[in-house]
């Protein structure tokens, strides 16, 4: 079942240890008012990864990996989450893990063979095209939220994984151009242009421009990809004649942004730390006041303020356990998503598919970081696995499972086509008897 | 398998912008930490010493003082208190934080500090001098650029709080010598600088111009003279130990100064000229203001009245004082003033040595020797005894103020001694309800500094 128990086994009780002595971190130096609250935790956390360990015991997988990556993060998540503002389980953040992790197996069987889910473009293109209507009619006025009472649901963050799985290319679709008048043209690439530009309409349209990057990422991976296939070399000129386009085009839309939108690209944030500049001034405070080190689980301060838990999750983490551990973390996530260059993918469709979700991950994180610490303009999207929110989790499992399915992909061999009975051959000779 | 390296080459390159990212992040972080902390409400903040090593204000709380120990520094040294602005400690609370990314707040122990080239002694001893009149008064060390003495008055013990702060005077939460006022006869100085610059010295020691007691200019408007009899016939140096108004009218309005080389030059000299946006002089944070007036015609009465020091005029006693280092040092360069001498971190490192610095060049060697000359003559013919026998060089001036109601006394001017390189600017308020003079404070203040 396992090629290598050891390591296996070697593997299970490193994240097990790293679990450990988080937790006995929260233990010594957490802010908790009952020990119970610190046990349920654990137990929570120290669960959840036997029951994993067991449960890939039923996968049939060339490496490991990526899942322990991936059980190692979440359940580090878990616990940052439940330490924000004093040691308390966060059931809802420990519920969207574990729909990551079943997310990320759902993404593992799907794209593991590449063949079936190449063939499935046109359900994939369908499948946007659908959350952008649902995005339309069901979220409120030009909002990106669908409030289900209980619950609420991002739709354009289900775009992200689809939108990868569009851009990814096989040798055999790049090689069908056509001619149309002197133009070689592959129509898939056309087709992803439309669905790339009526996203960020969407986008613009939704006022959730922080998540324009993340796509312009998957989609300028997936085309420098397209255009570099099969011989041709990274052409200097295309490259300079995409780098102008994209300056122009963001020139253009700094221009048409509303004015809440340059009122923060363009924030002092120092000369307003109540108002536009309130979130970063806080999360700028927090990290210099956590140090190197942190304060210690739950003891920071600002867990009081909005969306500590995810749009500037890494100073509340920054604060509460160091800036050495935000940036562990951060790197930890890099090694997730780099990956394919130690153990590379089997295809160039998974190839062109880990590109994507690298550009995704990257991108969201950069933003996420950098923007909460005042490097680039404030946008307010998640990190990967770490920030609070259900739709984020689901979507980042879906696209890890792209990543573990790169690394042990499935060839089926096409069925072997009926052999014609042989005709019994009548030599002369024997016709002759 | 060449085709899976580009893909490769795409993670690699998207790894790559976030690492570097993340590398400047954290470089970032760790050199504005101090920055961050200072705009949150948590400080430990550290000592600020006198050149001698007396204290001027104590973060921490630790030391025992009599009552208004502060005061002669109160508005200038400040506190963290947000009440004042324009401090040294607001200014440089970034340098007083107990604070390091490695170590947070050190909460006891921390040694971050400032040391300031001010003379405690000497501050309190012209604090005093002024018996309670309001007032201000800034002296330097005009070879190095050290400042020794700035006090003003009224000022306050930041050890007691504001829970009284409705009661407090006007003025009290500011240092005066930052601050443009009118400068009075004291601006001839600058005139006489013009008027050297634009027509040389020969030129200038030729023109002679009759006092009758007032001047009525092109357009008719009088400029009086204090000596309602009049001068006489006056050359430049007798115009300036005379302070007379008509002559330096008659200056202003000759032919031979004409209005776009004055400006060239009172621009030179850091005058923000017919409402120009003002400029600042950066003392170790703080902001002192420079020189500002109005130059239209220099038949016109509001132009003339300006170059004599009052109409719109107003200008800094800290820029009073530096253009009297240009004259002192006979090389029309100013030499740049500073507070802070040397500044320590949180763990006793030297973060920051004061330096010497100098402005360009505002106006000519030549110029200079020839106003420090005339300056000291004025200083030995009408100084050299209320002014404790010393050799200075000075220049005093009266300023009207509201509306003519008050009248400011102010004295700038330089000690022509090797050992003592001092310049200074005196100002006393409401000069008529004070016993106290220019001259007494000036001798305080050498006194103490030369002591």
């Amino acid at each position: 079942m396992i090629d290598n128990p050891f390591s296996f086994l070697f593997s299970c009780l490193f994240v097990l240890a790293a679990h450990g002595a988080m937790l006995f971190n929260v233990f010594y130096n957490g802010n908790y008012e009952s020990t119970n609250q610190v046990i349920l935790l654990a137990a929570a956390v120290l669960g959840l990864d036997i029951f994993y360990y067991i449960a890939m015991l039923f996968f049939k997988q060339r490496t490991f990996t990526v899942d322990f990556m991936l059980i190692l993060i979440l359940n580090m998540s878990v616990i940052f989450q439940s330490c924000f503002g004093g040691v308390h389980l966060s059931v809802k953040h420990f519920i969207t893990c574990i729909a990551a992790l079943i997310s990320c197996r759902i993404g593992y069987n799907l794209t593991r063979d590449h063949r079936w889910i190449c063939s499935k473009k046109p359900y994939i293109w369908s499948g946007i095209g659908i959350l952008m209507i649902v995005i339309l009619t069901l979220t409120g006025s030009r909002s990106m939220w669908i409030d289900l009472g209980f619950m609420t649901i991002q739709p354009s963050e289900f775009i992200k994984p689809l939108l990868v799985l569009a851009c990814a290319t096989s040798v055999t679709e790049q090689q069908d151009k056509h001619k149309v008048l002197c133009f070689n043209i592959v129509w898939e690439n056309i087709i992803l242009f439309g669905i790339f530009a009526v996203i960020c309409l969407l986008q613009w349209w939704c006022r959730d421009l922080g998540s324009i990057p993340t796509f312009t990422a998957i989609y300028g991976a997936g085309v420098l990809l397209r255009i570099c296939y099969p011989k041709a070399k990274f052409s200097k000129k295309t490259l300079a004649v995409a780098g102008i386009a994209v300056g122009i085009l963001a020139v253009i839309a700094i221009k048409l942004a509303p004015e809440y939108v340059r009122d923060r690209l363009f924030v002092d944030i120092w000369n307003d730390t109540s108002g536009n500049g309130y979130q970063q001034s806080q999360a700028l405070i927090a990290i210099a006041d956590g140090g190197w080190f942190g304060k210690g689980p739950g003891k920071g301060f600002l867990c009081d303020v909005f969306a500590h838990e995810s749009d500037i999750v890494f100073a509340t983490i920054s604060e509460e356990w160091g800036l050495l551990f935000a940036v562990m973390v951060t790197l930890m996530l890099l090694i997730l998503v780099a990956l394919p260059l130690i153990n590379p993918p089997r295809s160039y469709y998974h190839g062109t598919m880990c590109a994507g979700v690298c550009a995704a991950f990257t991108i969201q994180m950069a933003l996420n970081v950098f923007g909460s610490c005042n490097m680039i303009p404030f946008t307010g999207v998640t990190i990967p696995f770490i920030s609070m929110g259900g739709s984020s989790m689901v979507t980042s499992g879906f696209m890890i499972g792209m990543i573990v399915a790169s690394q042990s992909p499935v060839f089926k061999k096409p069925k072997p086509k009926k052999k014609k009975k042989p005709v019994p051959v009548q030599t002369q000779r024997g016709n002759q008897s | 398998m060449k085709s899976i390296k580009r893909c490769q080459h795409i993670i690699t390159l998207f790894l790559l912008i976030f690492i570097a990212g993340m590398t400047a992040l954290v470089v970032k972080i760790n050199k504005e930490a101090s920055f961050y902390m200072m705009n949150s409400n948590k400080h430990m903040l550290g000592m600020v010493y006198d050149r001698n090593g007396d204290v001027l204000f104590d973060g921490m709380g630790i030391g025992e003082y009599e009552d208004n120990y502060f005061i002669d520094v109160g508005n200038l040294i400040g506190d963290d208190k947000g009440q004042m602005e324009n401090t040294l400690v607001a200014r440089n609370i970034e340098k007083l934080n107990n604070y390091s990314f490695s170590e947070g707040l050190v909460r006891e122990g921390g040694k971050a500090s400032i040391h300031t080239t001010l003379d405690h002694y000497a501050n309190r001893q012209v604090f005093n001098a002024y018996m309670g009149t309001k007032g201000c008064t800034v002296a330097y060390n005009y070879k190095t650029g050290e400042i020794l003495v700035c006090t003003s008055i009224p000022s306050l013990d930041v050890t007691k709080g504001y829970a009284n702060i409705a009661d407090f005077e006007s003025g009290t939460l500011i240092s005066k010598a930052m601050y443009g006022t009118v400068p009075g006869s004291t601006q001839k100085v600058s005139t006489v600088i013009t008027a050297l610059e634009i027509m040389g010295v020969d030129k200038l020691f030729s023109k002679t111009y009759n006092c009758t007691g007032s001047y009525i200019n092109k357009n008719g408007d009088s400029i009086d003279c204090h000596f309602a009899s009049g001068h006489g016939m006056q050359n430049i140096q007798q115009a300036i130990e005379n302070s007379c108004n008509p002559y330096f009218a008659q200056l202003v309005a000759d032919p031979d100064m004409p209005l776009d080389k004055i400006e060239k030059v009172y621009s030179k000299l850091g005058y923000s000229l017919n409402g120009a946006e003002p400029t600042y002089i950066d003392i170790d944070g703080i902001e002192c203001e420079t020189a500002s007036t109005v130059l239209t015609d220099t038949d016109d009465f509001n132009t003339q009245w300006g170059c004599i020091g009052q109409s719109a005029t107003l200008v800094s006693p800290v820029q009073l004082m530096m253009w009297q280092s240009a004259i002192a040092n006979g090389t029309g360069v100013m030499t740049m003033p500073y507070l802070i001498s040397m500044s320590k971190n949180v763990y006793g490192d030297v973060t920051e040595l004061g330096e010497t610095s100098y402005s360009e060049q505002i106006f000519s060697e030549e110029t200079a020797v020839t106003v420090k000359q005339m300056l000291l003559t004025n200083g030995a013919n009408h100084y050299g005894v209320s002014i404790g026998g010393y050799s200075v060089g000075v220049k005093s001036g009266t300023a009207q103020v509201k509306e003519g109601l008050e009248e400011n006394s102010l004295l700038v001017g330089f000690l022509d001694d090797e050992r003592h390189p001092i310049a200074f600017c005196i100002m006393i308020e409401n000069k008529f309800n004070t016993p106290v003079t220019t001259e007494q404070i000036a001798t305080v203040l050498l006194n103490s500094l030369c002591k």
